[in-house]
């Protein structure tokens, strides 16, 4: 650490520009949102890849490096298929539904034992599935952006969240006013904010507050007592009565009950709402049900709201340190775009995924993963194998949501409504997934899966390094194949010394032609037990020390 | 740590301020006291975070403002026959037995209205305002125990640890480090969840990294890896070398991660300060159960809570390490005065809490706030006292920093209270001035145009100010030193919207607020 630091920046009073100084002079990135016109080879594909997926195997990436750049990211957003709704895969006891069907409009008899949570593994499990299954698309990582950005927790009715995240799901790249509309009605969303006790008689403000603290708008700087730059503490509260009346129907609701959200009028205030002068001051007459999308229309009017949300954005898909050229020349054209295309995401994130800063070298890398990155990534690049009967399938992969939620990310259950710390709280961001016991548990899982198999639900998880390895450009030679699984699995190159301590790992103290001769072997007799063993011992071991390296937590 | 080291360091870390003003004599005073007492600093503080904004008047009740709660917050108010007296004009929860017996036993502080200028009710920035000890218009991003270890420890945490700092500076029991312990570069804490499961970690190549952005983010990870492993054994060490004295509360998470803290105390770990969470306090909604107020949500907090407190102080005291350890509660903001429709509390401003341990000030520190009837739907309970002058005063008092240095660490205009005593306090202060009151009158009250402050002092500095309902500091009316006597000051109110405001004086040591209605 920089001594020599003046003692402002000794005791931290440093501001948001002097920051970006102060910060040891790391390199900064200085391209910005025009497009990327540089080469186009596997270490681009795979850059993309990682960043808008979890995990891509080295055929994803040959494809992609074969589309180009254009059509990969025009793939990356095809409308994906819908899929079968969630059901029961260990549930017997539902009067209405049987195992094996869905219960997503079923009703919800709270005397049957164990059937919210019979709902919520399945829920879970098929949310896990998703990503699992998800192809080259753009889609799972673009909705779990959502599901942070909207956070809720603790809905005890898997109804309820399957139609909160289903409302997310398709409007993932869609329109954000939108979206920001039908997640002001949601009935997850009224029940977690209390807009459903928001009243003419007792306004809640919870709701209001986090619109525009966290989902549109943004909190500025305060500037004066209840005045946050963007908007004030009347905003909040007139707000607040623009949303009053709002209810949500079929919460745990044994009857046939639709699960809604229902407007009363008589719980409305109809007096006229005035917002501050950060909002013009403009009134908002009585309009019924109509009047909160009058309203959003209203805080969409800022340009705040598109800076806002790219920030939002770039801290997901790109890094966490916003600089001022990164200001400048990617958030600023980030957001001009979305007010011309009016809120569409698709345009802005098509763009930001071909940008010359996106694909910059210094892009690359800086990004921790987050827990189902880490979890899915080792998954699914090595390919090991899932149970192929559907019911074992779920049980384990609810397992793995069980793994993932010790690491502190845990899907319908954010820890706040601001999501999670890792992208927004300053100055650790992605680093606060690091703590000593996210480390063992990470550490404990890459072990287990490259050595002796994780058993989950009588179900052996385990990389398969043979079969692994059989897709490789030329599994024979130790270095190609250390190259390749580094390439998959880690951002950028590792140093040479690096690179002779894997070797070491693989061949401890032999040349390079025994690995060929060993592998030939098992190859031309590959039935042969001991010959089979012998080559995935030494595989097991270099795949533990890889997923061991820091290197490897990093996207 | 000894007190020779102590000051070479920080006289290295915090040079500039001390060279451009010289050394101040108050310093000198300190710190041949200290050099008398050459103590090895093992004291401990641990830190209970409320997350959510905790509805103090529903925690420390004002009693004698009881027709006013009943006023605005009928649908929650707890019956007054059921409250636990602490003194004429406060009472606790009944929920709280367990501090209320730490109370009986000369062992629990409480300090009312804690907040500061300009209240930002958002939970984030409030947590960050709090974590770090900034004022409400600045962003720091350091926490106010983070900068205070920066002058200790040079160059963490590169080379940490190492023989003369063994241990983890701080522990969060949980899974996030926190922003408390926040330095320049690292953070001092070390996230934890069970002392006993901390297996080696694979270790990263050594080697230079690229100055890129990923080049930073490998440099933390490996920092990060090593430190685990090289802190998981002392750790591992102190907690199977340690063993708690009695049974704590079953089903109590709180009660769980003190524990453990306990244990690792017990241990011999040397870590010096520990941060515990308990989450579940933004009470919109159902903050008591309909039709019996002493129930519900808050009430099973504010249980887990009292009962997490008692416990852990009774295990200290049967380990002998009561001297030892000082514990401290804090939560974002308190809630609303007036309740919802929703059977809860809205985000407000300030609220009471909790010192506790055999070295606190066992006393009410502070007057009930004002409860008007008439109280607005946004009026927050306004500020009594500053929580940086809580957290200075136990700097200068726990950790021995001298007061300059906790003005540079916290703000220029901190004032010392006297939250702590006899075992901890090495302050040279005289006395506090607690008996001369502040005797704040208004009048007229409700004013027009103008209003008259009068207040008495001793010889010493003071600061009033205007609150508005939100927790806003809108104007100052004085900051300066005032001779010993009663003072008359003329507040000019033309100006202002009609409504609610506060007045606050600030002395050294003691502040009293008052509601001034403007008409």
């Amino acid at each position: 650490m920089d001594r020599r630091a003046s003692i402002a920046t000794l005791l931290g009073r440093w501001s948001e520009k002097s920051h970006a100084a102060a910060k040891v002079a790391a390199m900064a990135v200085t391209s910005g949102l025009e497009p990327y016109a540089g080469p186009w080879n596997r270490e681009q594909a795979a850059h993309l890849l990682r960043r808008t997926m979890y995990g891509p195997t080295k055929a994803q990436i040959d494809a992609a490096l074969s589309m180009g750049l254009d059509t990969l990211v025009n793939e990356l957003f095809a409308d994906p298929p819908a899929p079968a709704p969630p059901a029961y895969y260990d549930f017997e006891d539902d009067p209405n539904v049987p195992n094996g069907q869905t219960w997503v409009d079923a009703p919800a008899p709270q005397n049957v034992v164990g059937l919210n949570g019979a709902r919520a593994r399945s829920l879970r499990a098929w949310t896990m599935n998703l990503m699992l299954d998800e192809g080259v698309s753009i889609h799972e990582k673009l909705t779990l952006f959502w599901h942070n950005h909207f956070a809720i927790n603790n809905i005890n009715d898997a109804r309820f969240n399957y139609r909160y995240i289903q409302t997310i799901r398709q409007q993932a790249w869609g329109n954000f006013r939108d979206l920001v509309k039908a997640m002001t009605l949601d009935p997850a969303m009224l029940r977690f904010l209390n807009g459903n006790q928001n009243t003419n008689v007792a306004p809640n403000e919870n709701y209001a507050r986090e619109l525009l603290e966290l989902f549109t708008i943004g909190k500025g700087p305060q500037v004066a007592p209840g005045d946050y730059t963007n908007y004030t503490e009347t905003d909040v509260a007139q707000m607040a009565r623009v949303l009053t009346g709002w209810r949500d129907r079929g919460f745990n609701n044994g009857n046939p009950v639709a699960i809604e959200a229902y407007f009363t009028n008589n719980r409305h205030d109809t007096g006229t709402k005035t917002l501050s002068p950060r909002f013009d001051s403009v009134s908002i007459p009585n309009m019924g049900d109509q009047e909160y999308a009058q309203l959003i229309d209203i805080i969409f009017g800022k340009r705040e709201v598109a800076r806002f949300i790219s920030r939002k954005l770039y801290r997901w898909f790109v890094y966490y340190d916003i600089d001022e050229s990164t200001e400048l020349n990617v958030i600023e054209p980030m957001a001009q775009l979305l007010i011309d295309s009016d809120y569409e995401i698709r345009p802005v994130l098509q763009t930001l995924l071909r940008s010359a800063h996106f694909h910059d070298m210094l892009s690359v890398g800086p990004m921790i993963r987050h827990p189902y990155d880490f979890v899915f990534t080792l998954l699914k690049t090595t390919g090991v194998p899932l149970p192929t009967d559907s019911a074992q399938r779920n049980a384990v992969v609810f397992r793995l949501f069980q793994l993932v939620s010790t690491m502190e990310m845990a899907y319908y259950n954010l820890p706040d409504v601001a999501g999670w710390k890792a992208f927004y709280q300053e100055p650790l961001y992605y680093r606060s997934w690091v703590t000593a016991n996210t480390l063992l548990l990470r550490s404990a899982y890459t072990k287990a899966l490259a050595g002796p198999g994780q058993v989950y639900n009588g179900f052996r998880l385990r990389i398969q390094p043979l079969e692994w390895i059989a897709s490789f450009d030329d599994p024979f030679d130790p270095n190609l194949l250390i190259e390749e699984m580094l390439r998959l699995l880690c951002p950028q190159p590792l140093v040479a010394n690096q690179l002779v301590a894997l070797k070491e790992v693989l061949l401890p103290g032999l040349p390079d032609y025994e690995w060929s001769i060993e592998y030939g072997d098992y190859l031309a007799d590959p039935t042969n037990t001991a010959l089979r063993d012998a080559v995935t011992t030494k595989l097991r071991n270099l795949i533990t020390a890889i997923l061991g390296l820091p290197e490897y937590y990093l996207s | 740590m000894k007190r020779r080291k102590f000051l070479q360091q920080s006289s290295r870390a915090l040079a500039i301020p001390v060279l451009l003003n010289g050394l101040p004599m108050s310093a000198v005073a300190r710190s041949s006291v200290f050099n008398q007492m050459n103590t090895d600093s093992d004291r401990v503080l641990v830190l209970i975070q409320m997350n959510g904004g905790n509805d103090g008047l529903n925690m420390v009740l004002p009693v004698d403002q009881y027709d006013g709660l009943a006023n605005v917050r009928g649908n929650i108010l707890l019956p007054q026959s059921s409250l636990l007296s602490l003194t004429d004009t406060t009472a606790l929860h009944p929920a709280m037995t367990g501090a209320r017996s730490l109370y009986d036993q000369g062992k629990l502080g409480v300090v009312q209205a804690v907040s500061y200028p300009n209240q930002d009710r958002s939970h984030f920035r409030s947590t960050d305002i709090w974590t770090s000890g900034s004022p409400a218009n600045e962003f720091w991003r350091t926490g106010w125990l983070g900068r205070y270890m920066d002058t200790q420890y040079a160059g963490f945490p590169e080379g940490y640890p190492n023989e003369q700092h063994p241990h983890p500076f701080a522990i969060t029991m949980g899974t996030a480090v926190s922003e408390t312990c926040q330095g320049i570069v690292a953070n001092y804490s070390m996230a934890l969840n069970n002392p006993f499961s901390l297996a080696p970690l694979l270790e990263g190549e050594p080697g230079t990294l690229p100055n890129t952005p990923y080049g930073e983010e490998l440099q933390f990870l490996r920092i990060a890896i090593s430190q685990t492993n090289a802190y998981g054994e002392v750790i591992t060490e102190a907690a199977n070398t340690g063993a708690n004295s009695i049974t704590y509360p079953a089903n109590n998470n709180l009660a769980g991660q003190l524990k453990n803290v306990a244990l690792l105390i017990a241990g011999g770990l040397q870590t010096r300060v520990y941060i515990v969470n308990i989450g579940g306090f933004d009470t919109h909604a159902n903050q008591v159960a309909a039709g019996d107020p002493t129930t519900g949500e808050h009430a099973a907090l504010l249980a887990q809570l009292s009962d997490a407190m008692a416990a852990f102080q009774a295990d200290l005291q049967a380990l002998g390490l009561e001297q030892r350890v000082i514990s401290m509660t804090f939560s974002e903001f308190g809630r609303r005065i007036r309740s919802n429709d929703s059977m809860g509390t809205d985000h407000g401003t300030a609220a009471p809490l909790f010192l506790f341990g055999s070295c606190v000030n066992p006393q009410v520190l502070g007057e009930s706030p004002e409860i008007s009837a008439e109280a607005s739907l946004d009026e927050g309970v306004a500020m009594q006292h500053d929580f940086r002058d809580i957290y200075g005063s136990i700097l200068m008092d726990w950790f021995e920093v001298p007061e300059n240095d906790v003005r540079s660490l916290l703000y220029a205009d901190f004032t010392y209270l006297p939250v702590l005593r006899n075992c901890a306090v090495v302050s040279t202060r005289p006395e506090p001035l607690a008996d001369a009151t502040v005797q704040l009158e208004l009048f007229p009250n409700p004013c027009r145009d103008w209003a008259t402050l009068r207040f008495s002092s001793l010889r010493e500095w003071a600061r009033v100010s205007i609150f508005d309902t939100l927790g806003g500091e809108i104007r100052t009316l004085s900051n300066q030193t005032f001779g010993e006597g009663r003072h008359e000051i003329r507040f000019e109110a033309s100006d202002l919207p009609p409504g609610a405001y506060f007045v606050r004086v600030q002395l050294e040591g003691r502040a009293q607020t008052k509601r001034l209605v403007k008409l």
